[in-house]
């Protein structure tokens, strides 16, 4: 039976992998001048002296049958010369043996016979002839135009020229020519100068040299072809070659030999800075790291809402295991809580008792919203109970700690004091806060809040997320979801008239009965609790907007558990002035409306 | 690869016509096919001359060493600073070094050289006929000399002179020797620092140019360390020094470390002897014996004289490491301990030569030592290519030989340069270091690129030897 067979039966792929290839033995060669029997004591492993046997290894048979190709001595001349300097060198006669005419002149240099034995050689050396390549230097100047152009107070019309004429020479190889640079003034009249001092030598500068050269050449690149007709690279050149600075260029000449000739010590604080800045470099890597460890913890994965698992009473058990493991954290948590409250609470609460400013009316009195958070807790749970006596422990502990500084709102707002509420566990970022209300529960819904935040062009991840920023922001979001939520509904309200009407139509088309009045009766009698509901929704966004600003100043820095105070106490009855709350009311009434459709 | 199938001339850029490479040195004379790694003939530039019965003879090559002949007075036809004096004996001397192992004896014309020789007054009339060709050495060689960078233009005309009008070259060519040992080390810029018999030259070379103002020299070269060997010897502690060459020593017999020598000597009656000269040249020998087995520069870092890294004055380490013995042609020996270190000191520090009052040479001052050399040719180029200059010193001549010359070499310039990376490119094998500028042209002269650079015997007949400043810049 085969493997195939098997893999077969077995419904396995067939052959899956390459099946691994089998070792080739490796069969050395036995070398010559030892017996076969000698060699199979040797073992697999080759003996550590190599075996040969110093044998003249002669030329190949195929090579005697080749016929010689002889060298000899060929005159060639380089194209790149002017004065047709005739050379010898070895070449191979090629196979066509032109040997009688070559061999008479072969040895001698020059001569008549040479001119006429030389062509042939001439057409194939050209191998280095290629290699004579020049810079390209501008065309010269006439008269005229240096004239015209080119006249310049420092540098004479002879000197010009002879930069020119050792720029073309040295193919522009600067150092050169700033090394041979020697103008010898022609003597204007030779009697004043015999009786004049000898006059002082001016030192050109490779910069000097290098600005006229540049200055000329770029003119006439210029007379050559207007700037507005040059090519690209051309007018790249001109204006490079206008463009050099020679004071620039000494500058910088200036700082490189200081570089060049640091000494010692500045040499090594050099090195000590760079290692430095090396160290400061990875460092900084190493807290962007951990930065970013750090959001990956924190980015708690979405919880795809499953709830199959709840649904046995085993889940349901478990759930409440965790929870009361949860509870259990949060009461250690609330009595550290209020530990370290009692200790901070000075700067926390003494404005409100403090200081009878126009602020703690808006406030509404911070015990007791400490209360209603403590009666709120209590409802949660008994757990905690303990929670409650601690903030009322801290109540009592603040008026003895009152003596301490207080703050002002505005100095708050200025150190950037909070009062928080509630601490959630853990560490965690006031932008991701943010970022989590953009996460509405639905994606549809997501979707539309991203729709809405790019209409504005507010970015969906802020991007100075500072305090008044994220609350104006938790506003907006909120204000747009109301919104969505009221287009949402009046949409289904809509859609529900038109399929209403159409029925009534159609029924009316089809029999003119009695019982269309009936019908009307009902549609009637379903309309308007919508359409309060959608007022209520319209009116909800007008409170909250009208909400953010008594919030903003009457409690700048700890608005947010005033709102929420505010809310719990009048959760009952006024749930527009939580913008939870209103929300809420909004997607029960949305859905009442979607039940109503359904029936 | 087979043998008999050539390199193709692009691959390495090669294109052999031949040539004959002469670099003439203070103290020797190379010459050599272009192309070879090494010149085939090596001799002294100094040659000799002596008279039998009124007739003047020269000796030349190494025979000049060999025969203590009456009268023979030893001279050298270049200056101390290594440009040619006495031209009528460069060029018989420089022509003997390739004729004599190069070129070699022509076949004679045919007409002339004897062989053909027929009874006495037949051909005498075609005879007159025949231009008398008068074979020229170097006929049918281009020719590549070699000359220190400050040679004078008069001295340069010469040279294309003698070599056109006298050997007869179809193209020469004359190349800077710090250029060519650059191209030796295989680059085209680089700083040349040159440690010769008679010179210390320090050549910037960019592109293969020099940059004139950057040429640096100073004369303490190898005979400088000669002389302050023999300044050494005289003030030796035991007893002073006296160099016997071997002509002069019949028998020795072996003598402990520091005993006076036992040696017969051999005399010479005044009328046979040769010149004061002659036994300078052979002491110059041993000495350099003596400089290639016993003399050490101080490796660094900082001077001899200087404290050292840990705060132990040098001079302590220096008599901590174990001496070199050395054993004179008479039998006398001794070791030499941190003296050795002293003699080439002022190479690098002017204030530690020995002083010696009868010396030929004056004492050094600091802008002749190899440190301010370099400088100095540094302070003389453009700043742009100074960092590149420093990462490519090469370092060639004979005399860079001494032991650790380079490791200090490199040690005073990272001291003076601490910021550019400074890189010393110094071949290991000696052959290359004594023949570096030699190489180069070699090299050189049997590229294919460089067949355009010869100036022809054309040329030279159109323009005269002032064409010599026009293309060989």
């Amino acid at each position: 039976m085969a493997a195939a067979d098997v893999r077969d039966m077995l419904d396995l792929p067939a052959e899956g992998q390459p099946r691994p290839h089998k070792k080739q033995k490796v069969v050395e060669k036995r070398p010559e001048g030892i017996t076969r029997e000698l060699f199979a004591l040797l073992g697999e492993r080759a003996p550590p002296i190599a075996i040969s046997e110093n044998r003249y290894k002669g030329r190949p048979k195929w090579m005697s049958k080749l016929r010689v190709r002889p060298w000899r001595m060929t005159p060639f001349s380089n194209s790149a010369r002017s004065d047709g300097l005739i050379l010898n060198h070895w070449q191979r006669q090629p196979e066509v043996s032109k040997a009688p005419a070559l061999e008479g002149s072969a040895m001698e240099v020059d001569g008549p016979k040479e001119e006429e034995s030389t062509p042939q050689a001439l057409g194939q050396e050209s191998l280095f002839a290629k290699y004579n390549i020049k810079a390209r230097v501008p065309r010269r100047y006439t008269d005229e135009e240096y004239n015209r152009h080119l006249k310049n107070d420092d540098w004479s019309r002879a000197e010009t020229d002879y930069l020119m004429d050792l720029v073309e020479e040295y193919d522009l190889r600067w150092v050169v020519i700033a090394d041979r640079y020697d103008f010898q003034p022609q003597p204007v009249d030779a009697e004043a100068n015999t009786g004049a001092l000898v006059p002082a030598k001016r030192v050109r500068t490779m910069e000097q040299m290098k600005g006229r050269y540049y200055f000329v050449s770029a003119s006439m690149l210029a007379l050559e072809h207007p700037p507005s007709e040059m090519s690209e690279a051309e007018f790249d050149l001109h204006e490079k070659m206008m463009k050099f600075d020679a004071d620039r260029e000494r500058a910088r000449k200036e700082l490189a030999a200081l570089q060049l000739n640091r000494t010692a010590d500045e040499v090594r604080e050099e090195s000590i800075l760079l290692e430095e800045l090396k160290r400061i470099t990875a460092s900084e890597q190493e807290f962007i790291n951990d930065r970013r460890e750090l959001y990956t913890r924190l980015e708690v994965p979405v919880s795809v809402g499953n709830t199959t698992m709840y649904q046995s009473s085993q889940g349901l058990s478990q759930l409440l295991q965790t929870l009361l493991q949860a509870d259990k954290t949060k009461k250690r948590r609330s009595i550290l809580g209020a530990e370290a409250g009692a200790a901070a609470s000075p700067a926390s609460q003494t404005p409100t008792s403090n200081a009878p400013t126009n602020a703690r009316d808006s406030r509404a009195g911070t015990p007791s919203t400490a209360a209603a958070a403590a009666t709120g807790g209590a409802a949660n749970g008994p757990t905690n109970k303990k929670a409650v006596a601690a903030a009322a422990a801290a109540a009592a502990n603040k008026e003895a700690q009152q003596a301490t500084k207080t703050l002002t709102a505005a100095e708050e707002a200025r150190y950037g004091v909070q009062h928080h509420e509630r601490l959630a566990p853990g560490v965690q970022f006031r932008s991701d806060r943010a970022q989590k209300l953009t996460q509405a529960k639905s994606n549809v819904q997501t979707q539309k809040l991203a729709g809405a935040l790019a209409e504005l062009e507010v970015p969906l991840r802020l991007v100075m997320p500072t305090e008044r920023v994220c609350k104006g922001f938790e506003k907006l979001i909120h204000s747009v979801n109301l919104l969505l939520d009221a287009r949402k509904v009046a949409e289904k309200v809509e859609s529900e008239i038109r399929v209403l009407e159409a029925a009534r139509d159609a029924r009316e088309a089809k029999d003119k009965d009695k019982e269309k009045p009936v019908k009307t009766e009902q549609q009637d009698d379903q309309l308007p609790p919508e359409s309060a509901d959608t007022a209520t929704a319209a009116g909800a966004a007008p409170t909250t907007t009208a909400n953010g600003p008594t919030t903003t100043a009457g409690a700048s820095a700890g608005g947010d558990k005033n709102t929420l105070g505010d809310g719990d106490s009048k959760a009952a009855e006024a749930p527009s002035t939580s913008q939870k709350r209103s929300a809420s009311v909004l997607s029960n009434g949305s859905d009442k409306s979607s039940k109503r459709q359904r029936k | 690869m087979n043998s008999s199938i050539p390199p193709s001339a692009a691959e390495y850029g090669g294109d052999e016509v031949s040539a004959i490479v002469l670099d003439p040195g203070y103290s020797t004379t190379r010459a050599g096919f272009a192309g070879e790694d090494t010149p085939k003939s090596l001799i002294p530039t100094s040659y000799g001359k002596y008279s039998v019965d009124g007739n003047e003879k020269l000796i030349f090559g190494d025979d000049v060493y060999v025969t203590p002949r009456p009268g023979l007075s030893v001279h050298n036809p270049m200056g101390r600073d290594g440009i040619v004096e006495d031209w009528d004996m460069a060029e018989k001397l420089w022509e003997y070094s390739f004729t004599s192992r190069l070129t070699g004896a022509k076949p004679g014309n045919p007409l002339q050289n004897g062989l053909n020789d027929i009874s006495e007054g037949e051909m005498a009339a075609e005879m007159e006929g025949v231009e008398s060709t008068e074979e020229r050495p170097l006929a049918d060689s281009p020719f590549l000399m070699s000359e220190p960078g400050w040679n004078p233009a008069k001295a340069r005309e010469k040279t294309i002179e003698i070599a056109m009008e006298k050997w007869g070259t179809p193209a020469f060519y004359l190349a800077r020797n710090g250029v060519l040992a650059a191209f030796a080390a295989g680059k085209a810029s680089a700083l040349v620092v040159d440690v010769g018999a008679s010179n210390i030259s320090v050549t910037p070379v960019h592109d293969g140019m020099i940059l004139k103002r950057g040429v640096q020299h100073s004369p303490l070269g190898g005979d400088y360390i000669s002389s302050q060997i023999r300044a050494l010897f005289k003030s030796n502690s035991p007893q002073p020094i006296t160099i016997t060459p071997h002509y002069l020593i019949s028998s020795k017999t072996a003598v402990e470390a520091g005993q006076p020598p036992q040696a017969k000597y051999r005399t010479f009656p005044p009328e046979k002897a040769p010149d004061a000269s002659y036994r300078n040249l052979l002491e110059e020998r041993t000495l350099s014996e003596f400089k290639e087995c016993v003399v050490q520069v101080w490796p660094g870092p900082n001077k001899l004289s200087a404290l050292g890294p840990n705060g132990i004055p040098n001079e302590e380490v220096a008599r901590g490491t174990p001496g070199r013995p050395f054993e004179f042609p008479d039998g006398y020996n001794q070791v030499f301990g941190v003296d050795r270190y002293r003699v080439v000191e002022s190479l690098f520090d002017a204030k530690a030569a020995i002083p010696d009052p009868e010396s030929a040479f004056p004492a050094p001052t600091q802008a002749q030592t190899v440190p301010e050399l370099i400088k100095n040719a540094l302070n003389g180029v453009d700043v742009d290519i100074r960092p590149h200059l420093l990462a490519n010193v090469v370092v060639t001549g004979a005399s860079s030989l001494l032991y650790g010359f380079t490791d200090r070499l490199n040690q005073e310039l990272m001291q003076t340069y601490p910021g550019p990376r400074v890189r010393i490119s110094a071949p290991g094998n000696t052959a290359e270091r004594r023949f570096g500028s030699w190489i180069g042209g070699s090299i050189l002269a049997s590229l294919g690129t460089f067949h355009q650079m010869w100036i022809s015997k054309k040329e030279y007949d159109e323009h005269g030897p002032s064409i010599v400043e026009k293309r060989c810049k």
